[in-house]
């Protein structure tokens, strides 16, 4: 179906090609994953294929991509619509109209076609999706995963032979992302469609992918089976790391392959008693605080403690009042009801000078508190805000990640390099509190794990309290002592994470699943056991 | 050749709309001209409009296009209640100057229209709004295209001084005939020698709109002086060509690359 | 609707009283009242009021201070001041009519309606559905206005997360230059996502278009054609 002859692809004016004389082949009604580090050529990958590399995002290409017997050299992305459908990674971002239905029809009216083919087609699209009973909500008023769905549809109604997805469950809370990656089995295994998915996630599509392409940091890659290529690299989900870590024969795909390979150890391993973390005296402290917008309660009636040294994770799905209760901890949001205080005062009665000292936020987007030109220049401003002796800020970063070069602007910055410099920012006035609002979208694994040492360290040496708001279930289980969960509004699970991720099955991690009912939630965990029954 | 002809009639037209109460001979024709002008320069502005989107602009344009118009138009409130500070035309101006003419004519034009019924703003005004909008981002065209530097800074910076002036000039003479009427000391007075009238209109333009056009001045300015170059550079960037080579000359090129010591950019 | 008011408009015009122009603003009213449409577009009716009145204020203001006097009842004088020497031939102060403040205050009134009518059209219709009435040939504008009109309420939410975010950072009120860098930063990262979804789609590779749902006049915008034109004349010939 797909077929790569010797593709290289350098940008313009870069240092190093993004691929490298690539060949391969993709069958049709394949299902196959584009992994590799951020940065890497994932994303233009999946753009050559549907000939937005080169012609429309420009770029020098040597080789040949023939899909469905055409070439991408002498089509315009728009002519190959019909063949090869894409969903980018922020799917709000690409639409156009204000309904659904106009959504979907998007495509057709751009091509012409006639009315009533359009009503047929975009119903059968409505209900490959199952979103029939959402066709004239504005796409605005939809949650995440329909969204996504919506943007699926207006790709599938072109009935293409291939489909493209960009990162399609990284916004997406565990259970949207389940449902998102059935239906796209199902487009698989029902309509032979190919689907080529770039993700950096991998524990959640590991198990659904019939093959896998690696894409090095040199443009080398290469295509196989998973077990194969997840022998070989060195980004891998849980799973894998946990076969690799008890010297299994095979690595496994799937929970049930694992488990299956590690009943002895399951049956044979004793338990660990928990690290006991001395934590410090409780720092923010929310009583009854009910939230509402309007008509609608966005929390009810919430209490938590926080304390200081412990590192806290939030989590729920999309709407489940997250936001508000973050918001409302930080003082930008006024409570209906209810109390909250930090360090013993209340909120609402810090200045804003007094509150920016005492909490570092890191937004979502990052960039947010990005906009000078330079990463030197944002150190620098942020000595002078917090009064710090210049340098502070800047060797903070370095500590960090010492590769990064202060003349960068930090639009250029990749994501984890952002993520850093933002932290350095707000770290650098040393508040007690710290919080971030899901801060591993778009990081590999490799930037996951140093931001959770980073995070552990700071947690450790500075008594700093933290509270991460995330659906990334991976890093709850690495990172966090306490896992609070809300949902609809109401706090609904609070305890020592490995009570609450245990006690509920869509959110468990990866290691978890495998050894049920063994209580372990990372693979550090289990290889401590094994280490204690050596002893 | 024929739209062109229809073009510039409709422009002159729209002209006419501004500078009527200095040609016009008699108070009774006044009357009926005021109304005339108040109906027709809207069809012609949207005429106008219709006729310049004619050219076929391409999604990269056109998606910039939509997402400057909402920009602009989310950008406008900022400013309300503050005097005369109008964050949307240092974004016009450098947007126009980046991507052509044509652009900045329906960005002029989109933006305000869009603003206006955002945010509630339509009313006789708004045709004059949108036709003067439109007219300031095309004439960012009038600056040689070959500028660039320090000296493409100075001259979008002295194009945006003159700019807000001559807005100001332009909302006055259109608010003139109909917000003042006829009747006062400062009103026009049909009939009367070119003279007369254009006294009396800037005597009316400096006292009651002066406190406008100076902050919006000032702001669009400065605005323009810092931003000028990473906004540019921005908008120019999007603009990356393609290029179809034989495999051996990619490592030619990554070695021209890595010689010249130009920075990396992460994609 | 907006033909409605439209005609609505042109009656007021028309029959040149004010009388006619009050009772049009307060029929308005009713039907922002009951059909008023969510979303920022709302509150224009009320705004466009406000303008109205301001309007009314500044034709009030000058007739009093500036106007020149039609012979009449006076009502009071002021003292005269005289200009600078550069602003010439001006009088201020003098003589206030009653048919001078009245003469300006009913051209005004009507005016004000006629604003008052656009803001009323303005409220009661969406952009989204004033767009789809388009004829085809200028999509492209279309395009670009149904886009506008999506981001911009998400534009408008991004200008407050941001400022949010940024007075966290430091306690100060941002300025704008700090709001507008990210915004404009998104804004360009979003054009360039929506452009490469458009052309994926096929945008712009055929210079016809099709209409998903073509617009049609439906009964009731034909009743209320008719009854925009009965009134209209109505209030000419009376």
């Amino acid at each position: 179906m797909i077929k790569f002859s010797g593709v290289s692809l350098l940008y313009p004016q870069a240092r190093r090609t993004v691929l490298d004389s690539l060949t391969c082949e993709i069958a049709e009604g394949e299902m196959v994953l584009v992994m590799g580090h951020t940065g890497s050529g994932k994303s233009s990958l999946l753009r050559l294929v549907n000939g937005l590399v080169p012609h429309h995002t420009g770029g020098i290409l040597a080789g040949e991509i023939i899909v469905d017997g055409l070439s991408t050299r002498t089509l315009r992305p728009g002519e190959l619509a019909g063949i090869v459908g894409i969903v980018g990674q922020n799917p709000i971002d690409g639409f156009v109209a204000d309904t659904v239905e106009e959504e979907i029809a998007f495509g057709m009216e751009s091509l012409n076609f006639a009315p009533e083919l359009m009503r047929k087609r975009v119903e059968e699209a409505l209900d490959q999706v199952g979103l029939a009973h959402l066709r004239d909500r504005t796409i605005a008023t939809l949650s995440g995963g329909e969204q996504q769905r919506v943007a699926i549809a207006s790709a599938l109604v072109m009935h293409p032979k291939v489909l493209l997805l960009d990162e399609p469950t990284s916004a997406l809370d565990p259970i949207a992302a389940e449902e998102i990656l059935a239906l796209l089995h199902r487009l698989v295994h029902d309509l032979s469609i190919t689907v080529i998915i770039a993700e950096h996630r991998l524990e959640r599509v590991i198990g659904y992918v019939d093959r896998i392409l690696l894409i090095e940091e040199d443009g080398k890659s290469h295509l196989g089976l998973p077990e194969e290529i997840l022998t070989m690299s060195n980004l891998v989900p849980p799973i894998v790391k946990l076969a690799r870590a008890l010297h299994l024969p095979d690595i496994g795909t799937s929970t049930r392959d694992v488990r299956r390979a590690t009943t002895q150890f399951r049956e044979s391993l004793p338990d660990v008693a928990a690290p006991v973390r001395a934590f410090g005296a409780p720092t923010v402290v929310a009583e009854n605080v009910t939230v509402q917008y309007q008509a609608k309660i966005a929390l009810s009636n919430a209490s938590l403690t926080l304390h200081s040294g412990e590192i806290t994770a939030l989590m729920g799905r999309n709407g489940a009042g997250k936001s508000s209760l973050i918001r409302s901890i930080v003082g930008v949001q006024k409570v209906s009801a209810g109390k909250i205080s930090v360090n013993g005062k209340s909120i609402s009665e810090y200045s804003s000078v007094e509150r920016a000292q005492l909490i570092g936020y890191v937004p979502q987007e990052p960039g947010d508190l990005l906009f000078r030109t330079s990463v030197a220049q944002e150190c620098v401003a942020a000595d002078i805000e917090s009064h710090l002796s210049p340098g502070t800020t800047l060797a903070l970063l370095h500590e960090n990640i010492s590769a990064i070069d202060p003349q960068t602007h930090p639009r250029d910055l990749s994501e984890g390099q952002r993520l850093a410099l933002v932290l350095s920012i707000v770290l650098a006035s040393q508040p007690a509190l710290l919080i971030l609002d899901e801060p591993t979208r778009g990081l590999d694994y490799e930037a996951k794990e140093r931001l959770a040492v980073y995070l552990r360290a700071i947690a450790d040496d500075s008594a700093t309290t933290v509270l991460i708001a995330t659906h990334d279930v991976e890093l709850v289980a690495e990172l966090a002592d306490r896992t609070i969960f809300l949902a609809d509004g109401d706090k609904v699970a609070d305890g020592s994470t490995i009570d609450v991720l245990l006690a509920s099955p869509a959110f468990a991690p990866q290691v978890a699943k495998v050894m049920s009912p063994r209580r372990w939630l990372t693979v550090g965990d289990v290889l401590k056991s094994q280490q204690l029954s050596s002893e | 050749m024929r739209t062109r002809l229809s073009l510039s009639l409709l422009i002159a037209f729209s002209l006419l709309g501004f500078i009527w109460p200095f040609l016009v001979p008699s108070q009774g024709l006044a009357d009926r001209a005021s109304w005339f002008f108040l109906a027709s320069t809207p069809i012609a502005v949207a005429l106008i409009v219709a006729l310049v989107s004619q050219e076929e602009l391409g999604s990269k344009k056109i998606a910039l296009l939509g997402t400057l118009t909402a920009l602009i138009a989310a950008l406008r409130p900022l400013g309300i209640g503050a005097i005369g500070i109008e964050p949307m035309w240092f974004a016009l101006i450098l947007a126009a100057r980046a991507m052509g003419p044509t652009f900045g004519f329906l960005l002029g034009s989109l933006s305000m229209l869009l603003s206006a019924l955002l945010t509630g703003g339509v009313g006789p005004w708004l045709a004059y709004q949108v036709c003067a909008a439109a007219l300031i981002g095309t004439g960012v065209a009038l600056i040689p295209s070959s500028l660039r530097g320090r000296s493409e800074v100075f001259a979008l910076v002295l194009y945006g001084v003159i700019a807000s002036a001559i807005f100001g000039i332009a909302m006055n003479l259109q608010f003139w005939p109909w917000a003042l009427g006829s009747g006062t000391e400062l009103s026009y007075l049909p009939g009367a020698p070119l003279t007369e009238n254009l006294t009396r209109f800037f005597s009316y333009h400096f006292l009651s709109s002066l406190a406008w056009d100076i902050p919006r001045a000032i702001l669009t300015a400065t605005f323009i002086a810092v931003a000028a170059h990473p906004v540019l550079n921005a908008l120019r960037r999007l603009q990356m060509r393609s290029r179809f080579v034989e495999p051996h000359e990619i490592e030619e090129l990554v070695l021209a690359n890595v010689r010249a010591k130009r920075p990396s950019v992460d994609r | 609707m907006w033909i409605f008011f439209i005609v609505l408009a042109i009656g007021v015009v028309a029959s040149g009283n004010s009388l006619h122009a009050l009772g049009a603003i307060f029929l308005a009213a009713v039907i922002v009242q009951f059909k008023g449409e969510t979303g920022p577009w709302r509150r224009s009716f009320r705004w466009s009021l406000y303008a109205g009145l301001y309007l009314l204020a500044i034709r009030l203001f000058t007739s009093i201070v500036i106007g020149v006097p039609i012979p009449g009842t006076t009502i009071f004088t002021l003292p005269r001041l005289s200009l600078p020497s550069w602003l010439p031939g001006i009088r201020i102060g003098g003589p206030v009519t009653l048919e001078r403040v009245s003469n300006s205050l009913q051209e005004a009134v009507i005016i004000a309606a006629v604003i008052a009518l656009f803001g009323a059209a303005n409220s009661v219709t969406s952009p989204h559905k004033l767009l789809r009435t388009l004829p085809a040939h200028v999509y492209q504008i279309s395009v670009a206005l149904t886009i506008a009109t999506s981001i911009v309420p998400q534009f408008i939410s991004s200008i407050a997360r941001i400022r949010e975010a940024q007075v966290l950072r430091n306690g100060l009120r941002p300025r704008l230059s700090s709001i507008a860098v990210p915004l404009l930063e998104e804004s360009l990262t979003r054009s360039a996502h929506l452009a490469e979804s458009m052309e994926s789609r096929g945008y712009g590779l055929s210079r016809k278009r099709s209409k998903y749902r073509p617009f049609s006049f439906s009964i009731i915008d034909i009743y209320f054609l008719i009854s925009a034109a009965i009134i209209s004349s109505v209030m000419v010939l009376a």
